[in-house]
């Protein structure tokens, strides 16, 4: 009789045991779950370029991270003057910001009419200057 | 409780709180289990229950809450797997020492307190990190200094061993286990200030190699081999996350070969080990016995474990701090084992996981350095206690018995959860990722392979294990459940299990069956019936399946016996053993007809109670007292066989009954030599009974020396018997050059006293070749007698007038016919003396074989007519 009784319990014991290591394993692939999720659906703000010599009709619409700005048809941002490098600078979002650098362009990239050799943040309504060309940034805004 | 669980709200927490309160479930339910083991063992309510261990139980419920609290209040952002998994892990190891050893149980809760009380006071330090770095080389030199104290005063707690301990009163301080943890300390802070530098990495690892080499140097010297190859580990896999260069890796491999090699030819614990590990079976008794008994242990554990107390853990040696792991695999299973292994791998997992989320580099080198540390420490000792890896004498964090290595784990903890509270969702970016990755890939593929290696030992190869002889819990249950006696033909128990149930000793009632009963000794194993039979007298053989795994499964024990009753007649037994106490040499008594062995009797014999005390000098004895001559013993037939020749002969035709006058004589060797000197009118019957080889060899006229040997087969004298008793094969030979030679014992042909008594019991059943049996029938518990069942029915000879052969061979009063033999076989003479009753016997028909050794054919007469009188009067069918 007892020994039934201690089976009973050896069974509960493993069970347990089972259900700490199973629990643990299972909040771990719950905790992979949600940060896949958050990563997946983390929402990028909406950047849109303007470019100097072109109607409001023109303005281009990215869903993108990252964007590259040049001559070369591979950019996504594409401006075909003889004063835009091939791959001339680049923008992406991190950290909740939209940043740009340049790509060691021959004539530069100016920000609001400052030349930026480091990464720099990007707001709504900055102008870009590369080459001869200008750029109006417009971000969307996050509720 | 419920004050604890109010801060219950963040899922972090709720995680937390889960693992904690299965992890008291489970430590609660296994303490409860221990305490009920005794009644499970010795199936009964009455008996001492196990109270101690929860003495522990409450002590590591309040050290842990009080933990808890603790962390909540100071680090209220850690990890929330690990406090769960550290409290898992010490209230299992705590509960598995308290199962071993009681005394053991309250030291590990004394350093359980100490411990817990330190890692508050250190919660306190507002810069304990910050600490350790700035003075990692205090720290690092100061636990060298005190590994070094070693040499002059240390000690080795359990009598004679390497002196790797410092007495502090009454407790021990091993100072390797410190200088462990120091080391990974003084690495993180060493190679996170001096990684900006433009040193090349030879030059900014050369104060570190010095320091180490030393510390490495140290141990080896103390002959700390585990925790030396445990060093090497740990420094390679740290400076290889830290500088991300593989090199690291290959040079270390090369440098631990080297120094294997070197260390096989040095040391002969090495060269142990090794051997040990690739080849445990070849000296299992000696040199690998930890090894062996370790496997053995997990596999009595099968899959589900024989349950906490139920188990023989303790047989392993040193279970309590080395062998702890197959201690938890007999009594958790191999599921349970897997299980805890999968607990180190989460622990593993989720020490990497902080590294990476680590705000700087001093902090990501420690936590994976600490990581590394608990899980090789893990993954050496699993391993090398199921024969994946040599094995080293390390530690089992956090489970195994020792003070400073639970205070050391738990410092490790207390260090990663303070980590583990810093951590950044953004991190520092790291320059080399890799490291990491293989890293953790290898501590997972190392405990993949203890589950897998584990569950090969547990499951696939536990009955093979289990079913060698130097398993010592066939013993251990043979203390606690009832055996199966032995009893003779009229129900007389030869054997009994003496004492209470726990401590069961089986005593063999009769001393002078020793060598056919035979002994189950927990020293010196099983022989004879006992051996033979052991499948039935353990309730095995003849069970139903269901039935020995429910016991099994129940009680971890075989399920009661049953008893066995043989066709020995004790009363007759005793004046056989009597009758030849003086003597060297054998008696067998055949029931004719069924071939019942009523009488097997042996000269010099040992007692089967006396062999712990005797069991040196009897084997040595040059008289051999443990063999049973009566079928062991192998001596040439001489003229025993001349009566079953005689009946074949006298089937053909009758010789003429002039007998030559020769002049018979006693003298060896001599032409007319006869075994007892015959009177002056003999007739050819009492020539052959009295063993005159000239006499039967003159009357063969039709016989020829091969059919001769076709006869003898046929009756049965070479034949190997199939009886739970310890038979030697006769040797047979394909040719003999004269009748002389066969009769004298020259042939070659040798043979026991058995197949002698199996040959003659023709001449006493008209023909018929009986195949002797010894084991009856055996008894259920609670149901009546079964008997065994024989497979081949008596075979009738052809050409074979046993009648008239029997008639010839009676002399005078005697009432049964008598053969005497004198065979000399490579200087040794053999006396025989054969009888039996007549074909027609109105009682029970006996055949009866005396064999000596050192004594005359007269001799041999007279002991086996008294007992054949005796046999006659007393078996009444």
């Amino acid at each position: 009789m007892t020994a039934v009784l201690i089976l009973v319990f050896r069974a509960l014991l493993l069970i347990v045991l089972l259900s700490f290591f199973g629990w643990a394993i299972y909040t771990l692939w719950l905790d992979l779950k949600f940060q896949t999720q958050s990563l997946g659906s983390r929402k990028i703000p909406y950047i849109s370029v303007l470019q100097e010599n072109e109607s409001v009709d023109n303005k281009q619409v990215f869903l993108q991270a990252e964007l590259r700005i040049g001559r070369d048809p591979a950019c996504e941002i594409l401006v075909d003057d003889e004063t835009v490098s091939n791959q001339h600078a680049r923008l992406w979002y991190r950290n909740k910001q939209w940043w740009i650098e340049d790509l060691l362009s021959t004539n530069g990239t100016y920000l609001n009419d400052e030349r930026i050799d480091t990464p720099t943040i990007l707001i709504s309504g900055d102008e870009i200057r590369v080459g001869k060309v200008l750029l109006t940034i417009e971000i969307q805004q996050q509720s | 409780m419920n004050r604890l669980l109010l801060d219950n709200r963040s899922p972090r927490n709720q995680i937390q709180t889960r693992l904690l309160i299965l992890a008291v479930i489970f430590i609660f339910f296994g303490n409860l289990i221990l305490t009920f083991a005794p009644a499970v063992r010795l199936h009964s309510w009455q008996v001492n229950y196990r109270w101690q261990h929860w003495i522990g139980f409450v002590a590591w419920l309040l050290a842990y809450t009080t933990m808890y609290t603790q962390l909540n209040k100071r680090l209220p952002d850690r990890d929330p797997y690990l406090l769960p998994i550290f409290a898992i892990l010490n209230g299992w190891g705590l509960l598995m020492i308290y199962r071993l050893d009681t005394d053991y149980g309250f030291k590990q809760t004394i350093w359980m307190v100490i411990a817990t009380l330190g890692a508050l006071f250190a919660l306190r330090l507002p810069n304990l990190l910050t600490i350790l770095r700035r003075y990692k080389y205090v720290w690092l030199i100061s636990g060298i200094l005190l590994t070094l104290l070693t040499f002059f005063i240390g000690t080795y707690p359990g009598g004679n061993g390497p002196d790797l301990w410092l007495n502090l009163g009454s407790f021990y301080l091993q100072p390797s286990e410190v200088l462990k943890f120091l080391l990974v300390v003084f690495l993180a802070a060493y190679l996170a200030d001096t990684s900006q530098s433009r040193l090349r990495l030879m030059q900014l690892l050369t104060p570190t190699l010095v320091l180490i080499g030393l510390a490495v140097l140290i141990l080896v010297a103390q002959r700390d081999l585990g925790t030396a190859s445990l060093f090497i580990f740990i420094y390679t896999l740290v400076v290889y996350i830290a500088s991300g260069k593989r090199r690291v890796l290959l040079i270390s491999f090369l440098l631990v070969i080297a120094a294997l090699a070197a260390g096989y030819i040095v040391f002969d614990v090495i060269q142990l080990r090794v051997e040990a590990w690739l080849n445990p079976w070849l000296d299992a008794r000696d040199r690998s016995y930890q090894i062996v008994q370790s496997l053995i242990a997990v596999a009595n554990g099968g899959l589900f474990g024989r349950g906490i107390g139920l188990g023989s853990p303790g047989v392993v040696p040193v279970a309590n701090s080395d062998f702890i792991y197959p201690a938890i695999l007999e009594e958790f299973g191999t599921a349970g084992g897997l299980l805890l292994v999968g607990i180190y791998a989460i622990l593993a997992i989720r020490g990497l996981y902080i590294a990476l989320h680590a705000p700087n580099q001093y902090q990501r080198l420690l936590s994976a350095g600490l990581t590394v540390f608990i899980s090789t420490q893990s993954i050496l000792i699993m391993g090398g206690t199921i024969r994946l890896l040599p094995l080293t004498g390390v530690t089992l964090p956090f489970i195994s018995y020792g003070g400073t290595s639970l205070v050391v784990s738990v410092a490790t903890g207390l260090l990663l959860m303070i980590i583990s509270n810093q951590a950044e969702d953004q991190p520092a970016m790291i320059n080399r990722t890799t490291p990491y990755v293989l890293v953790g890939g290898v501590i997972l593929a190392g405990f993949s392979a203890i589950a897998l290696l584990s569950a090969y030992w547990g499951v696939i190869r536990a009955d093979a294990l289990l079913a060698r002889g130097d398993n010592p819990r066939r013993a251990i249950s043979d203390r606690y459940v009832y055996r199966g006696n032995i009893l003779d033909a009229n129900n007389t128990p030869l054997t009994a299990n003496v004492g209470p149930a726990g401590e069961l000793t089986r005593v063999l009632r009769y001393p002078e069956l020793s060598a056919v009963i035979g002994y189950s000794n927990p020293n010196f194993g099983q022989a004879g019936i006992e051996y033979k039979l052991d499948g039935v007298l353990r309730g095995i053989t003849y069970n139903t399946p269901i039935n020995v795994t429910t016991t099994r499964l129940l009680y971890g024990q075989d399920p009661a016996g049953f008893d066995l009753r043989t066709s020995l007649d004790l009363p007759l037994q005793q004046s056989a053993s009597a009758l030849l106490d003086d003597y060297i040499g054998a008696i067998v008594v055949l029931n004719a007809e069924s071939g019942e062995i009523i009488v097997m009797a042996t000269s010099p014999t040992f007692d089967a109670n006396l062999l712990d005390e005797k069991w040196s000098q009897w084997i040595e004895d040059t008289s051999a007292p443990l063999l049973n001559r009566a079928t062991q013993g192998l001596y040439p037939p001489g003229t025993t066989t001349s009566g079953v020749l005689l009946a074949h002969i006298l089937s053909n035709y009758t010789p003429s009954s002039a007998v030559p006058a020769y002049t018979w004589n006693t003298t060896p060797g001599n032409e007319f030599f006869c075994a007892i000197k015959p009177g002056r009118s003999s007739t050819w019957g009492e020539l052959i009974s009295g063993g005159c080889i000239n006499a039967i060899t003159t009357i063969n006229k039709s016989s020829t020396l091969s059919d001769t040997l076709d006869l003898y087969r046929e009756t049965g004298l070479f034949r190997d018997f199939e009886l739970p008793l310890e038979t030697s094969q006769a040797i047979e030979v394909e040719e003999v050059s004269s009748y002389r030679a066969l009769f004298s014992g020259q042939a070659g042909i040798l043979v026991s006293p058995l197949q002698v008594a199996v040959m003659n019991s023709t001449l006493s059943n008209g023909g018929k070749v009986i195949a002797p049996q010894i084991a009856m029938a055996y008894k259920k518990p609670d149901q009546g007698w079964t008997l065994f069942e024989i497979e081949a029915g008596p075979v009738q000879l052809d050409h074979f007038d046993a009648v008239k052969a029997a008639r010839e061979l009676t002399q005078g009063n005697f009432q049964g016919w008598e053969i005497s033999s004198l065979a000399e076989h490579e200087k040794a003479s053999i006396s025989w003396y054969v009888a039996g009753t007549p074909p027609a016997w109105h009682g029970t028909p006996i055949t009866l074989v005396v064999t000596l050794e050192d004594g005359s054919p007269l001799i041999a007469r007279t002991i086996g007519r008294e007992l054949f009188l005796e046999a006659t009067a007393t078996i009444v069918e």
